[in-house]
């Protein structure tokens, strides 16, 4: 049966959400709706194409292949865009490329090959990210099967958003799992996410019964989460919940704002900031202090 | 551990002043060539040597432990009129001016080589005798042209050779290499014809012994001079010291780890006297000075911080002998660079680990005092402990280029193809910047360098050189009337067979010159079949003699460039090849939207098997053009992809080309990608390179990469290094080397030199200080792709 999903990205050399070198597989969909989200070409799942002003040179080659006849500027027309990423092909500069891509899973699955030496050498090996890679779990089944046949080590990176039954077998194919906890608050999670943590936090609980190590992630973002009690309450529940639980602190970036130019969507207009080197190494003293120990892969 | 006062008062003045040029060798040379007219050449070149030893300034420099120096300058360099004088005569008086690599060199001392030294030589040095024969085709497309180059080998010594320390040198000394040469000489019958032969090199390796061991005895007396006149009781105490080694070595085998050090900088020193040489390779360091310090760590007459201070006297030793070259030359092998290869790690010949203290201390030296010389390479082999791993990788973090690394196994793979005895094969050691080699070898190394994209410019224009229009290749049909991809890569073809067969030519040429006036005695008593075969080097004395290695530049370039015809001109149609030529004729000018689509195509260095397999098809095709050829000794010439950093002057030559080059831009060096062109991950890179089957390119390949120092910043980044090396070598690579300081760094250093004169950065296959690289070289340096990640 071939089995195909909604893919952003396939991330060769990733060295920092794991061990060794590992490659990244970004599936596109998400549950949840982050204000500060930095992939948010991951949030649907279905075909996308951007556009990057600052590379484009206007040469009109992607028009004189679009179906619809869609000029430079992707973003004046985009409702018209079937996304079927005939422009990305002949762009010269890269400005017009796919964001999401319909892909093959036995396509991925021989990509992968090239770099499994580096994985070998290096004790990596694949990471799910996203989106949310639960949110397309026929195609990570598929993939999490076949790499687990091969013997390859596989992590996850996951918002925690998931019903645990569905997913419990894949989950099981995992030698580590990233799960963010943005907000203990619920109600600041509803409004930050637009979903409610109850979910997540059952799901933390549940993660005990997997033999994957764990490393709950919390991405710090100035002005949302960064406050002393939101950390200490996060610390205690994975301490007390998921004693075998390490935990990582993020600090909020703006590395995805270009993204959001090149899909011609706003970016959220709150006043997020990022927590200064001294700051956070404070929260991680509160961490540290709820006894839990602090994993950080860089 | 910080360096010691003495070090770093000594590493202040390397760091900070320039070499000077010194007439004395020359000087001395001349006049005993003055005295033995009618001589054999081997024995002149003997006796000349050991008349430079007596006659020589004697110089012990302030703080120092390890002595011996080339002339009367502390950082010196010296000049070798019998291999060439007439580059030097032209150009010595804008030595102190010009932009890459300047000597200071007074007007005095320039009136009086040119009245008293150059003259004798005027129609009697090597340069004149090939200029003089070799062919007007061959000279009209491979001499000073940057399209084929041979001149390393006719106006400079040779040098390229590995000190036989393990067999020879270090259980000898010179006064038992001279008892033995005496009773090889005793066995001789000189009625007959071939023994006469063998008498005059026995004759001439007792010259030479005489001559080192003078050397020292001088240097001993200096120090006891020195000594009896000193004040400051400490100093004293060392210059009595050194008055005492110097009074046994290089005559005798030392016994300990400093006697052994002075001994090995002795053997330098008598190199350099002898020619000048590039490539004077000190070998497997770690291996033969590792039992001295055990021994002397066992008896408690050495520390270990004592050994690293005098192995960084010993690294500062190498570092302040410049090798004097033409300015041609200086843009092929910029920064001063002699290329003394020193190796570490890898393999013994029973095949565990060859590690040892003395390998860390190595790297330790080179951490701490940041030399450019020696140039340290390591050996990594499958199994190799951690620890070191950490050691490499952790120098490689510092960004200063070193060390160059290497796979244990593919340097015992290129030898053994060459027909080596497996034990010797993995016994290899470097030569030069990535070439594997032997103690055991005369070849020339790096011997003609070989422009890919040379062949490309003519095969598309006639013949011609694209930027003077004048015919310097076989003739073609003009570019515009192939009809097929096919078509071109066979002009190609057509180009690069008649390079290979003119650099076989000059050569050939430079060989037979090489064996009539150009003996090696002094290298030859360095090797141990020499001594027994009692026959010099250019007589094929040693154990092995391979043939000359030619070096392949702008692979990539060319690939690419045929990547572009055949997809945008032959499979998309999307431009004619009548449109192509005149884009790269024009520069791309008024072709900006063509350039676009040739940069967007296909480019080696991202694991595209679209591109790659072109490059591997163009690899294997020069192997099998090249060893094709024999030499004057019988042995086929051999195959390299290095470097030097001869990718900048064999692009100033060229046009336009069809990749989106602009004409006189830099092409590449060995396997390496074109600069920027590696778009993908370093992953990639290291995939593509590892697709030219290194190990049938026995002269040694070169892979540069940047690496942004932040991956390599950390434990973790750096082990993710080690696992990438380890990939890359299981894959069949031989060679990688990386560049890890910021371009934000080197933007500092290029604006405020003074205050960056210590930073050594990664050239090709070398390091060198990067104030003392021209502008355009930094530039070219800084515009290499930073393989980032986030």
């Amino acid at each position: 049966m071939a089995v195909d999903g909604y893919v952003m990205q396939l991330q060769p050399f990733s060295v920092n959400d794991g061990n060794g070198i590992r490659t990244t597989i970004f599936l596109a969909g998400c549950p949840l709706r982050c204000k500060w989200c930095s992939n948010p070409e991951g949030l649907i799942r279905s075909p996308l194409v951007g556009w990057y002003e600052r590379r484009c040179t206007g040469c009109g080659a992607c028009s004189s292949v679009c179906p619809k006849r869609i000029g430079c500027n992707l973003n004046q027309n985009r409702e018209e865009c079937s996304a079927c990423g005939r422009c990305s092909k002949v762009c010269p500069t890269g400005a017009r490329t796919n964001m999401v891509s319909l892909l093959d899973a036995d396509t991925i699955l021989s990509d992968l090959q090239r770099d499994e030496i580096f994985y070998r050498y290096s004790g990596g090996g694949v990471t799910f990210s996203g989106g949310e890679a639960t949110a397309q779990p026929a195609l990570l089944d598929y993939l999490s099967s076949k790499l687990y046949d091969r013997n390859i080590s596989m992590t996850l990176e996951s918002c925690g958003y998931f019903e645990f039954e569905k997913v419990k077998d894949i989950l099981a194919r995992m030698d580590l799992i990233f799960m963010d906890l943005k907000l203990f608050d619920d109600c600041k999670h509803k409004q930050y996410t637009g979903v409610s943590n109850q979910c997540i936090l059952n799901n933390i609980r549940h993660l005990a019964e997997i033999s994957a190590a764990v490393i709950i992630r919390i991405p710090v973002i100035g002005g949302v989460n960064n406050d002393e009690q939101n950390i200490r309450l996060s610390a205690r529940y994975v301490h007390d919940n998921l004693p075998k639980a390490k935990m990582e602190l993020l600090p909020y970036h703006t590395l995805g704002t270009v993204k959001y130019e090149a899909i011609g969507m706003p970016y959220a207009t709150e006043d997020f900031y990022r927590p200064t080197p001294e700051e956070l190494e404070h929260l991680k003293n509160i961490v540290r202090a709820e006894g839990v120990e602090l994993e950080d892969f860089r | 551990m910080a360096v010691t006062k003495r070090v770093e008062k000594i590493r202040q003045n390397y760091v900070n002043t320039r070499p000077h040029i010194s007439y004395e060798r020359a000087w001395s040379w001349t006049k005993s060539f003055q005295r033995t007219e009618g001589l054999s050449h081997i024995l002149r070149t003997a006796q000349a040597f050991k008349d430079t030893c007596e006659e020589l300034p004697v110089n012990i420099w302030e703080g120092e432990l390890i002595v011996g120096t080339s002339g009367e300058y502390r950082k010196c360099a010296i000049l070798t009129p019998e291999f060439g004088w007439q580059w030097i005569n032209e150009e010595i008086d804008t030595f102190p001016q010009r932009s890459q690599d300047p000597y200071d060199v007074t007007p005095e001392q320039v009136t009086f080589i040119k009245e008293n030294i150059f003259p004798y030589w005027k129609g009697r040095s090597v340069e004149e005798a090939f200029l003089a024969r070799v062919p007007d085709a061959t000279k009209l497309i491979g001499v000073d042209t940057g399209f084929l180059d041979t001149d390393s080998k006719w106006r400079n010594g040779v040098g390229e050779i590995s000190a036989d320390y393990i067999d020879v040198l270090l259980p000898k000394g010179f006064g038992g290499i001279r008892a033995e040469a005496e009773a090889y000489m005793n066995e001789l019958d000189i009625s007959i014809a071939a023994d006469r032969k063998k008498l005059e090199f026995y004759q001439s390796a007792i010259l030479i012994c005489d001559g080192m061991i003078t050397l020292g005895q001088r240097y001993a007396k200096k120090a006891k001079d020195m000594a009896e006149a000193e004040t400051d009781c400490q100093r004293k105490e060392e210059l009595l010291e050194i008055a005492r080694i110097c009074s046994v070595i290089p005559e005798q085998a030392p016994h300990t780890f400093r006697e052994a050090i002075q001994f090995v900088w002795f053997v330098q020193l008598g190199g350099i006297l002898s020619e000048n040489p590039l490539a004077w390779n000190p070998g497997r360091f770690d291996q033969y000075m590792y039992p001295y310090y055990q021994a002397d760590l066992e008896k408690g007459t050495l520390t270990r911080e004592e050994a690293l201070e005098l192995i960084e006297l010993l690294w500062l030793k190498y570092s302040e002998w410049a090798w004097t070259i033409s300015k041609n030359t200086a843009g092929f092998f910029a920064g001063y660079t002699n290329f003394e290869n020193l190796t570490i790690g890898g393999t013994k010949v029973d095949g565990s680990d060859a590690t040892n203290e003395i390998s860390y201390l190595a790297i330790e030296a080179t951490k701490e005092i940041m030399t450019h010389q020696p140039t340290l390479s390591c050996r990594i082999h499958p199994d190799c402990p951690a620890k070191f791993m950490e050691a490499v990788t952790g120098l490689v973090a510092t960004g200063c280029g070193f060390p160059a690394i290497h796979s244990d196994r593919t340097g015992y793979q290129m030898l053994s193809n060459l027909g080596y005895d497996p034990l010797d094969a993995r016994d290899w050691n470097n030569c030069g910047c990535v070439v594997p080699h032997s103690r055991k070898t005369f070849e020339w190394t790096s011997a003609c360098t070989i422009s890919f994209a040379a062949a490309l410019e003519f095969a598309l224009n006639q013949g011609r050189s694209r930027l003077t229009g004048q015919q310097v290749s076989v003739t073609e049909k003009d570019a515009k009337t192939f009809t097929s991809y096919e078509e071109i890569v066979e002009a190609w073809k057509k180009q690069f067979r008649y390079l290979v067969k003119h650099g076989v030519i000059s050569l050939i040429t430079a060989q037979e010159i090489h064996k009539e006036i150009g003996h090696r005695p002094f290298m030859s008593v360095c090797n141990e079949y020499c001594m027994k075969n009692g026959a010099d080097l250019v007589d094929g004395g040693a154990k092995y003699n391979i043939g000359p290695v030619f070096t392949g530049v702008g692979l990539s370039v060319t690939a690419n460039s045929l990547a572009v015809i055949k997809k945008l001109v032959y499979e998309e149609q999307e431009t004619t090849l009548s449109e192509l030529i005149d884009a790269i004729n024009a520069d791309w000018e008024g072709y900006e939207a063509l350039r676009q689509k040739a940069i967007a195509c296909p480019k080696y260095g991202n694991d595209d098997d679209y591109v790659d397999v072109i490059a591997r098809d163009l690899a294997d095709f020069y192997r099998q053009e090249v060893v094709a050829y024999k030499d004057i000794y019988g042995a086929h010439f051999v195959t390299a992809f290095m470097g030097i950093s001869n990718y900048l002057p064999t692009g100033k030559v060229l046009g336009a080309t069809p990749d989106g080059r602009h004409a006189k831009d830099p092409i590449n060096e060995g396997v390496s990608p074109v600069t920027g062109t590696d778009s993908s991950t370093c992953l990639a890179a290291l995939r593509s390179a590892a697709k030219m089957k290194h190990d049938m390119h026995s002269g040694g390949t070169l892979l540069n990469l940047r690496l942004d120092h932040n991956l390599v910043a950390t434990p973790r980044g750096r082990a993710n290094l080690g696992a990438m090396l380890q990939s890359y070598f299981a894959l069949g690579g031989f060679h990688v080397q990386f560049n890890t300081i910021s371009n934000e760094v080197l933007k500092k250093a290029q604006e405020n030199p003074d205050q960056y004169r210590s930073l050594l950065v990664r050239v090709a296959g070398y390091s060198a200080q990067f104030t003392n690289l021209s502008k355009e070289m930094q530039d070219s340096i800084m515009a290499r792709n930073a393989h980032e990640q986030f």
